[in-house]
C-alpha cells in the first residue's frame, strides 16, 4: 500500500512536469493579452525535434536545446502573424496545430520509413532522475517531490515562484499584465507593447519546446504521431482553471496529472480490474476529469481584459 | 481616385484567386520538399496529379473521398461563420458513425428508402446531441467551446473504442468492429462500376446548395454572420446570441453526425476505431480554406480528397512517404489564413482611403 501511494505520487509529479512548463509559458503570454492556442504544436514540434536530434546525437540535451529552438522558432511566427500582423488569435493558433500534426506525421515518416521497422526507432539516452541527497529520503513526499528530474527542480522551485514574484512584485510584471489589460493604455504610458509580447512568447517557445521534448526523450522514448494528444489544449484550459495565477494553476496540473497517473495504473494493473474498468475509460478520465472540471469552475472566467484581442498601435 | 479603386479592383481580383494561388505555393513547397528527400519531384506530382483525377475510377475515388470531408466542412462553415469553434467534429462524426451502425444493424426488414434516410438522420442527430453539450455550456456558462469540444473528441473516441471492442464487437471478427450492415442499408451505387455512391451525389447536390442559401440566403444565416462579426451588434438587433451560438453548434455537429453515416453505410459497411482517418480535423482546413462559402467549401473538399487519394499513388509509385496530404493540407491552411487576412487588410485600408 505504501508503496503505490508513492508510485501514485511519483507518477503524478513526473506527469505534472511537462504540463505545468506548458501551462506556466501560456500564463505568462496571456498574461500579456495573447492567447495562444499553438502551445499544442509547440509542444508537438518539440516533442519530435528534441527526439530526432536526440536519435542522431544520443545525447538528450542537443535534443532538448534543439526542442528549445524550434519552440522559440514556432513562438516568433505566431507571434509575427498575430501580434505584428494582428491576425485572429485563434484561427492562426488552430491553423498552426494543424500544420504542426500534419508535418511532424510527414516528416517522421520521411526521415524514419514507417515500414522498414515494425518496432518504432527508440531513444536510450535518459534524462535521468536525480535525486537529491537526504530530501529525497523523506517518507511519502520524499520521492515524489526530491527524486526527480532537474526540469521537474527547476519548474517547481525556481520557475513557479520566480514567476509569481515577476507577475506581481516587479515593473516587467506590473507592465506585462498592463499590456494584457488594456495595450492602448499601455502604449500611452511608454510601455512597448509589441516588445512585452514578443517576449512572453520567446519565454513560451522555450518552455513548450521542452514539455514536448519531455515527453518523446523523457517519458516514453519514441516519438507517436500526436503523441500531445490536446495536452496543449489541457494546458491552455488549465491556465483559465487556475484564474491566470500561477500557484492555481499548479494546483490545477497537480489535480490533473494525479487523474492521469491513476489512469495509468488502473491500465497497467491488468485483467482483473480492466474486466470491471474498461481501459479506454482509463484513457478517457483525464478528458472527463477535465471537462467537469472546466463545467463546475470554469463558469464565466473574466481573464486579461485584453485576451485574444489583436492591437494595433495608431500610426 | 480612379487609379486607387483599379488597384483595389486588381487586388480584389487577387482575393478571388487567392486559395488558388496558396493551393499552387503549397505544392511548390512540397516539391521542394519532394526533392529535399531525395524523388523526382515531376514524377511525384504526375502521380498526385493521377491518384487524384487520373481516370473516371480515381475521379470517383476522390469524390467518394471528398464526402464526408465535405460533410463536416459544411458543417464547420455554419460554425465558424457565428466564429463558434467546433473542433469537436472528429468526436460527433464518431458518434455518429457509431449510431449509423447500430440503427443500421437493427433495421434488415425495413426497405431501403426508409432504412437509410433513418440512418443519416439517426447518425445526425447523434452528432448535434454530442456537440449540444459544448454548445449549452458556452451559451449558459460562457465556457470556451474550443477545450470542451477537443475533451469530447477524445472521450467520443474511447467510447467508440470500447463499444467496438465490447457490446458491439462482431464476435466472428478478428478486429474490434462491428458485423457488415445488412445489405438493405448501403448506399446504393449511381454509375455501374464505380463506387461512387448516393451519398456523394446527395451531398453535392443536396445539401452544398442548401447550406449556400442557409449561409448567403436566410435571416438564421445572417444572424450567425453578425454574432460572428459582433457578438454586442448583434445583441442590440435583437438576436438572442446565445440560441444562435447553439444552433450554430448543433447544425455543425449534426453535419459531422452525417459524415459518421457517409462512411459506415457507403464506404466501410460496418463501425471501425479508425473510420476517420481525422476527416474531423481536414473539415477545419477546408472550411477555411473554401472561405467558410458552401461552393467554395465544396471545391476545397474535393481537393483535399484527391489530394489523399493522390498522396498514396504517390508513395506507391514515387515512394514519397504517406502523409503527404497533411502536410500539404496544414502548410495550405496557413497560407490561405494569413494570405486571406493580410489581402483583406489591404482591401479594407485602400477603401478607407478612397472615402
Amino acid at each position: 500500500m505504501y508503496e503505490m501511494i508513492v508510485g501514485q505520487l511519483a507518477a503524478t509529479i513526473r506527469i505534472l512536469t511537462p504540463l505545468a512548463l506548458a501551462a506556466l509559458g501560456e500564463l505568462i503570454v496571456e498574461r500579456s493579452g495573447v492567447l495562444n492556442l499553438s502551445i499544442e504544436g509547440i509542444m508537438l514540434f518539440g516533442a519530435f525535434v528534441g527526439f530526432i536530434a536526440t536519435y542522431y546525437t544520443n545525447d538528450p540535451w542537443i535534443g532538448i536545446l534543439s526542442a528549445m529552438g524550434i519552440g522559440i522558432l514556432l513562438a516568433l511566427i505566431f507571434g509575427v502573424f498575430t501580434v505584428l500582423l494582428a491576425l485572429d488569435q485563434i484561427i492562426v493558433g488552430l491553423s498552426m496545430n494543424i500544420l504542426a500534426m500534419g508535418a511532424t506525421f510527414f516528416f517522421y515518416r520521411a526521415i524514419f520509413g514507417w515500414y522498414v521497422s515494425p518496432v518504432p526507432p527508440h531513444v536510450k539516452t535518459l534524462i535521468t532522475e536525480v535525486p537529491i541527497p537526504g530530501l529525497s529520503m523523506i517518507p511519502i513526499i520524499g520521492p515524489a517531490l526530491f527524486n526527480q528530474t532537474v526540469f521537474t527542480y527547476l519548474l517547481l522551485f525556481v520557475l513557479i515562484p520566480l514567476t509569481y514574484f515577476m507577475l506581481y512584485r516587479t515593473r516587467i510584471g506590473l507592465h506585462l499584465r498592463a499590456c494584457g489589460e488594456d495595450p492602448l493604455v499601455a502604449d500611452y504610458l511608454g510601455i512597448n507593447v509589441y516588445k512585452y509580447r514578443f517576449m512572453a512568447l520567446v519565454i513560451e517557445g522555450v518552455l513548450g519546446g521542452i514539455a514536448g521534448a519531455l515527453l518523446s526523450i523523457s517519458q516514453y522514448n519514441m516519438f507517436l504521431d500526436n503523441m500531445t494528444a490536446g495536452r496543449g489544449y489541457i494546458a491552455v484550459a488549465l491556465v483559465i482553471l487556475g484564474r491566470w495565477d500561477p500557484l492555481r494553476m499548479l494546483l490545477g496540473a497537480l489535480l490533473y496529472a494525479f487523474v492521469d497517473a491513476f489512469q495509468l495504473r488502473i491500465q497497467a494493473a491488468g485483467v482483473v480490474v480492466t474486466a470491471w474498468f474498461p481501459y479506454q475509460f482509463a484513457l478517457m478520465l483525464p478528458y472527463v476529469v477535465a471537462l467537469i472540471a472546466l463545467i463546475l469552475f470554469g463558469r464565466r472566467i473574466r481573464g486579461p481584459r485584453s485576451l485574444a484581442k489583436p492591437y494595433r498601435r495608431v500610426k | 481616385m480612379a487609379t486607387s479603386l483599379g488597384y483595389s479592383k486588381k487586388v480584389r481580383i487577387i482575393y478571388t484567386i487567392y486559395p488558388i494561388i496558396s493551393v499552387i505555393m503549397a505544392l511548390a513547397i512540397l516539391s521542394l520538399v519532394i526533392y529535399l528527400i531525395g524523388v523526382d519531384p515531376a514524377k511525384a506530382l504526375y502521380y498526385l496529379y493521377f491518384g487524384m483525377l487520373g481516370n473516371y475510377n480515381y475521379v470517383s475515388e476522390t469524390l467518394i473521398r471528398a464526402t464526408p470531408i465535405l460533410l463536416v466542412s459544411l458543417g464547420l462553415a455554419i460554425a465558424f461563420s457565428a466564429k463558434v469553434w467546433n473542433i469537436g467534429a472528429e468526436g460527433q462524426l464518431y458518434m455518429g458513425g457509431l449510431i449509423a451502425a447500430m440503427v443500421a444493424l437493427n433495421s434488415s426488414n425495413l426497405p431501403s428508402a426508409i432504412a437509410i434516410p433513418l440512418i443519416w438522420l439517426a447518425a445526425g442527430i447523434a452528432g448535434a446531441l454530442w456537440a449540444f453539450i459544448p454548445a449549452i455550456l458556452k451559451a449558459k456558462y460562457e465556457i470556451n467551446e474550443i477545450f470542451t469540444t477537443i475533451m469530447m473528441n477524445y472521450i467520443a473516441i474511447y467510447f467508440t473504442s470500447y463499444m467496438l471492442h465490447g457490446p458491439l464487437r462482431d464476435p466472428m471478427s478478428h478486429f474490434p468492429e462491428t458485423p457488415t450492415i445488412p445489405e438493405n442499408t448501403w448506399l446504393p451505387r449511381i454509375i455501374p462500376g464505380y463506387r461512387f455512391h448516393a451519398g456523394a451525389l446527395f451531398s453535392l447536390v443536396v445539401l452544398v446548395p442548401l447550406v449556400y442559401i442557409l449561409l448567403s440566403r436566410s435571416t438564421l444565416g445572417f444572424k450567425l454572420r453578425l454574432i460572428g462579426s459582433s457578438r454586442e451588434t448583434a445583441r442590440y438587433c435583437g438576436i438572442d446570441v446565445e440560441k444562435g451560438i447553439v444552433y450554430a453548434m448543433l447544425l455543425s455537429g449534426f453535419f459531422a453526425g452525417l459524415a459518421g453515416a457517409n462512411e459506415v453505410t457507403g464506404v466501410v459497411f460496418k463501425m471501425r476505431p479508425e473510420i476517420s482517418p481525422g476527416y474531423g480535423f481536414t473539415g477545419i482546413a477546408v472550411a477555411l480554406l473554401g472561405r467558410l462559402n458552401a461552393i467554395g467549401v465544396a471545391l476545397a473538399s474535393i481537393f483535399m480528397g484527391g489530394l489523399i487519394n493522390g498522396s498514396y499513388t504517390m508513395h506507391r509509385m514515387a515512394k514519397v512517404p504517406v502523409g503527404v496530404a497533411y502536410f500539404v493540407q496544414g502548410l495550405l491552411i496557413i497560407l490561405v489564413v494569413v494570405g486571406e487576412y493580410i489581402l483583406r487588410r489591404v482591401m479594407l485600408e485602400r477603401k478607407v482611403k478612397v472615402e
